[in-house]
C-alpha cells in the first residue's frame, strides 16, 4: 500500500521575476488519490506541468519507482506513464472517440503502414468500458459527448498508453475535473476514481474543497510556491480532514492587520463614479449591481467560475454584457473595446502582465508612453523630450526600479515590472482601476509597495475593483467586499479597518 | 538577453555590410569605382522604397506579398499614362500604390485573415489587372525620356534616385520614430493583445501600415520602370523575395516589434551591394539567387523571436 510510484526532491522553478515553485517534495503512492489543493498562484498548475514535462524545473529531482528521470516533453512524462486530464479537456472535437483514444500512437494497429480500423475499434470498446462507457459507440464523433463522457475518454486514453509502453501503476492527474460536471455525474466519476486506484494512482485537482477531503486518501496543500503541509486520512472510510483545516492551510495565518497598510484604509466619499445596473451575461453572470465610490476599494471574491473574472472584462470593454447599464460619473457609456472604457477613464491592470500587461520586448519608455502618446505631440510628431520626461515622471512616482528608461522590460523583475503596468495607467490618468490578482508571482517587498500604493491611490479619490490572489489579501485590501458564487453576488461583506472579517468566514459563502 | 538580442541584429548587418564591400573591393578593384558605386546607389534606391514598405507591415507581425504586383502595376500604368499626363502621371501611380495598400490593410483587419493569405491574394488580382491592361511589355516613346529622366537625372554630382532615396528615407523615418502610428506599429508587432487591451486602435494603425507599404512599392516601381524606360506585368516579381530580404538582413525580425527604418537602410545597402558585386566578380544570375535564399534564411534564423510562437508552421 505504502508504495512510493513518484517522487519529487526539492523541486524549483523559477520564470523571469517570479518564483513559481521552491523546495517541492511530493510522494504519490501506488493505488492512491492524492488531493491537491491552493488557492489560484500557489504554483498548482506549474507542478503538474513539470510533471507531465511541459516545464522544466531549475532544480530538484524527480524519482519515479525508484529511478530518477528527466522528464523533457509530454512524450517521455507518457512513456513513464505519467499523463493529465486538462480542465478544458485536450481532445479534437471533430475526431471520432477511436481517433482520439488512440491519436499518435495508432502504431500497434498498423501493418505495413496501414491502420486496421477494425481491430482498432475493437479495442477501443475494451477500453472505454474500463472506465464505464461500454455504452459509447468508438466511432462517434467526440463533441457529441458530454463533459463528463470526454474526460472518461481522456482517462480511458491515458490507461491505454500506460499500457502500450507497460507501465504498471500509472499516475493520472485530473485538473478540476468536477467543474464542468453535473451532480449526478461526479458521484459516477468518484465511484470510477475508486476504482481505478487498483490500477493506478491519480493526483486531484480541485478548488470544491468538500470533495477533495471527501474522496482523497491524503490531501497536499501548496500555498505561494511551497508545500505547506499534508493531511492524511485517520481512519478508512472518514474525509481526510475537516474543510475548515485545509482552508487555513492555504491561506495561512499570517493575517497581521499591518501588513496590508490597513493603517492607511481610509472612508471612501459619497461621490459614486461608477454605477453598474442588473449586468448580465449568458452563461457568465447574472443580476450585478455596483455603486462604486471615489476613493473606494471593492474585492470580489469567487471561485474560478464564479463570474468575477467575465464581470470585469465587461466593465473594461473587453467583453461585452448582455442586458443591463453602466454609467460613469452620472453618464451611460457602453463599451465595445477596451478603447471605449479608457476614454471614459477606466482602466485595467491584467493577471498576466508578461502577454497582457507589457510589450516586454520594448523598453520602459515606451511601455509607460504607450497610452498617453497623444499628449506628447509636438504639433503631429512626438517630442522626445516630452517622452522622456512622461516615462521619467512615472518610473519615479511609482517607484520602479530600473537601470534606465531605455532597459527592455523583460530584464526587470516581476515587482517592477508590475509597478510598470501601474505607472502606465496613472499616466493615462483613469478614475477607476480594475485590478486583477495584482501581485501574483511578485516578492513580499514588492507587495507591500503595491499594498501602499493601492492606498494612495484610493486616498486621492481613485476607485478601485480588485480581485486578489488570497482571500486575506482581498479582506485586508477592501473597503467591501462583494461575494460572488455561480454568477450572482451572494453576499456583500463591510471590512472597514480593524473590524475585518476572518478568511474562513469569507470562504463559507465562496464555496 | 533580450536586450543584446534586439541590439546585436543592427550590429552584425552592418559588419556584414563592411565585411562584403571589402571581400569585393578585394575581388575587384573597381568596385569602389565611381561608376559602380553609383550603379549600386541607383539599385538601391528601388530596394530602399519597396523595403521600407515592406518593414512597416512587418513591424506589425505581418507581411506584404502583393509589393511585387504593385510595383508591376505602375510600371504598366506608368507607361500608359506618362504620355497623356507627362509629370502627373507620377502621383497617379503613387496613389494606386497608396489605394492598393489600404485595400491590403482593410482586407487583413476587417475579415480577419492572416497577412500572409490575404497580400498572396490581392497580389493575384493585381497582377491580373496589369495583364488586363497591358499583356506585353510597354516602353516609352523616345520624345517620354524627358519626362522619365526626371529619375535617371542628376543635379551637380547628386543622382536624382539620391534624392528620392533621401525623401523616402525622411517619410519612413519620421513617421516611425516621431508619430504615434510609427510607435503603434512596433506595440502591435510587440503584444497584440496588450495593444487592444490598451485602447490601441489596431485596425486603424494596420490599414495604415499597409498604406505605407504600398506606397513604398509605388515609389519603387516608379523608378523601376523610369530607369528601364518601360513597363511591364512581371517587372516587379522578384521585388517580394528582395524586400523581404532587405528587411531581414537588416535585423528586423519577422515576428514584429523590433527593428525598423535604420536596419532597413542597412538592409537595403547589403542587398545593393550583394546584388553587384556578385555581378561584378562574375556570379551569373542564377547563382546570385542561391546566395540570396541562403542568406534570408540565415537572417530569419537570427532575429525570429521564437518565444511569440508556439508551433513553428
Amino acid at each position: 500500500m505504502d508504495e512510493l510510484v513518484l517522487e519529487l526532491r526539492g523541486i524549483g522553478k523559477r520564470f523571469p521575476g517570479v518564483i513559481a515553485l521552491q523546495g517541492i517534495d511530493l510522494e504519490v503512492r501506488a493505488h492512491e488519490i492524492l488531493g491537491l489543493v491552493g488557492e489560484n498562484g500557489a504554483g498548482k498548475s506549474t507542478l503538474m506541468k513539470i510533471l507531465i514535462g511541459l516545464e522544466r524545473p531549475d532544480a530538484g529531482q524527480i524519482l519515479l519507482r525508484g529511478r530518477p528521470v528527466t522528464l523533457d516533453g509530454p512524450d517521455a512524462a507518457i512513456h513513464h506513464g505519467i499523463g493529465m486530464v486538462f480542465q478544458e479537456g485536450c481532445m479534437i472535437p471533430n475526431l471520432s472517440v477511436l481517433d482520439n483514444l488512440f491519436l499518435c500512437h495508432e502504431d500497434p494497429f498498423s501493418r505495413l503502414g496501414f491502420l486496421s480500423t477494425a481491430r482498432m475499434a475493437e479495442r477501443a470498446r475494451a477500453q472505454l468500458a474500463v472506465v464505464g462507457l461500454s455504452d459509447v459507440d468508438p466511432r462517434r464523433q467526440m463533441s457529441e459527448l458530454s463533459p463528463a463522457r470526454k474526460q472518461m475518454v481522456e482517462v480511458a486514453r491515458l490507461l491505454w498508453l500506460s499500457e502500450l509502453y507497460g507501465v504498471q501503476n500509472p499516475v493520472l492527474i485530473l485538473d478540476e475535473p468536477t467543474t464542468v460536471l453535473q451532480e449526478g455525474e461526479v458521484k459516477i466519476l468518484f465511484s470510477i476514481l475508486d476504482e481505478l486506484k487498483k490500477r493506478a494512482s491519480i493526483i486531484f485537482i480541485s478548488h470544491r474543497l468538500e470533495e477533495v477531503v471527501q474522496h482523497s486518501d491524503r490531501v497536499y496543500v501548496l500555498k505561494d510556491g511551497a508545500h505547506v503541509g499534508t493531511l492524511e486520512r485517520s481512519s478508512p472510510g472518514t474525509a481526510v480532514a475537516e474543510v475548515p483545516r485545509v482552508v487555513q492551510l492555504m491561506v495561512g495565518h499570517e493575517l497581521s492587520a499591518e501588513h496590508y497598510r490597513e493603517s492607511m484604509q481610509g472612508a471612501p466619499r459619497e461621490e459614486v463614479v461608477l454605477r453598474v445596473r442588473r449586468l448580465r451575461k449568458e452563461k457568465a453572470f447574472r443580476d450585478f449591481s455596483l455603486e462604486l465610490r471615489a476613493g473606494e476599494i471593492v474585492g470580489l471574491v469567487g471561485l474560478l467560475g464564479s463570474g468575477k473574472e467575465e464581470v470585469c472584462r465587461c466593465l473594461t470593454g473587453a467583453a461585452r454584457p448582455d442586458a443591463g447599464t453602466i454609467e460613469m460619473a452620472g453618464r451611460r457609456v457602453r463599451f465595445a473595446s477596451p478603447k471605449d472604457a479608457i476614454a471614459v477613464g477606466v482602466g485595467c491592470i491584467p493577471i498576466d502582465r508578461r502577454s497582457d500587461g507589457l510589450a516586454t520586448s520594448l523598453d520602459v519608455a515606451d511601455n509607460v508612453n504607450l497610452l498617453v502618446l497623444r499628449r506628447l505631440l509636438y504639433g503631429p510628431f512626438l517630442d522626445p523630450r516630452r517622452e522622456q520626461e512622461n516615462a521619467e515622471h512615472w518610473v519615479r512616482e511609482c517607484l520602479v526600479k530600473t537601470p534606465s528608461l531605455r532597459t527592455i522590460c523583460a530584464n526587470l523583475s516581476g515587482g517592477n515590472q508590475q509597478k510598470l503596468v501601474i505607472a502606465k495607467w496613472l499616466a493615462a490618468q483613469v478614475r477607476v482601476l480594475v485590478l486583477d490578482h495584482p501581485t501574483r508571482g511578485i516578492d513580499v517587498g514588492a507587495k507591500d509597495e503595491i499594498y501602499a500604493r493601492i492606498r494612495t491611490l484610493a486616498a486621492s479619490g481613485m476607485s478601485l475593483l480588485i480581485m486578489c490572489d488570497t482571500l486575506e489579501e482581498d479582506i485586508g485590501l477592501s473597503d467591501r467586499l462583494m461575494v460572488m458564487k455561480d454568477g450572482a453576488v451572494v453576499r456583500e461583506i463591510a471590512c472597514a479597518p480593524h473590524h475585518k472579517p476572518t478568511p474562513v468566514e469569507v470562504v463559507s459563502y465562496v464555496v | 538577453m533580450k536586450r543584446s538580442r534586439l541590439v546585436q541584429p543592427l550590429t552584425i548587418s552592418f559588419v556584414l555590410l563592411v565585411a562584403l564591400v571589402a571581400v569585393f573591393t578585394l575581388g575587384n578593384p573597381s568596385f569602389l569605382s565611381q561608376y559602380n558605386v553609383t550603379s549600386v546607389l541607383n539599385a538601391v534606391t528601388i530596394l530602399l522604397a519597396v523595403g521600407l514598405g515592406q518593414v512597416c507591415v512587418i513591424l506589425t507581425g505581418g507581411i506584404d506579398l502583393s509589393v511585387g504586383s504593385i510595383m508591376s502595376l505602375v510600371s504598366v500604368v506608368l507607361m500608359m499614362t506618362v504620355g497623356r499626363l507627362g509629370p502627373g502621371a507620377y502621383p497617379v501611380v503613387a496613389l494606386i500604390g497608396l489605394l492598393s495598400g489600404l485595400l491590403n490593410g482593410l482586407i487583413v483587419s476587417k475579415l480577419k485573415i492572416p497577412s500572409f493569405i490575404a497580400t498572396l491574394g490581392t497580389q493575384g488580382v493585381l497582377v491580373s489587372v496589369a495583364y488586363l491592361l497591358s499583356p506585353g511589355p510597354l516602353t516609352a516613346a523616345e520624345n517620354l525620356y524627358g519626362v522619365l529622366d526626371f529619375v535617371n537625372g542628376h543635379v551637380g554630382p547628386i543622382q536624382a534616385t539620391w534624392i528620392i532615396s533621401a525623401g523616402m528615407l525622411a517619410i519612413y523615418y519620421l513617421m516611425q520614430r516621431f508619430t504615434p502610428l510609427g510607435r503603434q506599429i512596433i506595440y502591435i508587432g510587440a503584444n497584440e493583445r496588450m495593444s487592444w487591451l490598451a485602447g490601441l486602435d489596431i485596425d486603424r494603425a494596420r490599414i495604415l501600415a499597409f498604406a505605407f507599404s504600398g506606397f513604398g512599392a509605388a515609389v519603387a516601381g516608379m523608378v523601376l520602370s523610369a530607369t528601364l524606360y518601360s513597363g511591364y506585368p512581371t517587372m516587379g516579381l522578384p521585388y517580394v523575395l528582395n524586400s523581404i530580404a532587405v528587411v531581414v538582413v537588416g535585423g528586423t525580425a519577422m515576428t514584429g516589434g523590433a527593428g525598423g527604418v535604420v536596419n532597413t537602410v542597412v538592409g537595403a545597402l547589403i542587398m545593393g551591394v550583394i546584388q553587384n558585386g556578385l555581378t561584378v566578380i562574375g556570379v551569373d544570375a542564377y547563382g546570385q539567387q542561391v546566395f540570396l535564399g541562403i542568406l534570408v534564411i540565415i537572417a530569419v534564423a537570427l532575429t525570429f523571436d521564437r518565444a511569440k510562437v508556439a508551433i513553428i508552421k
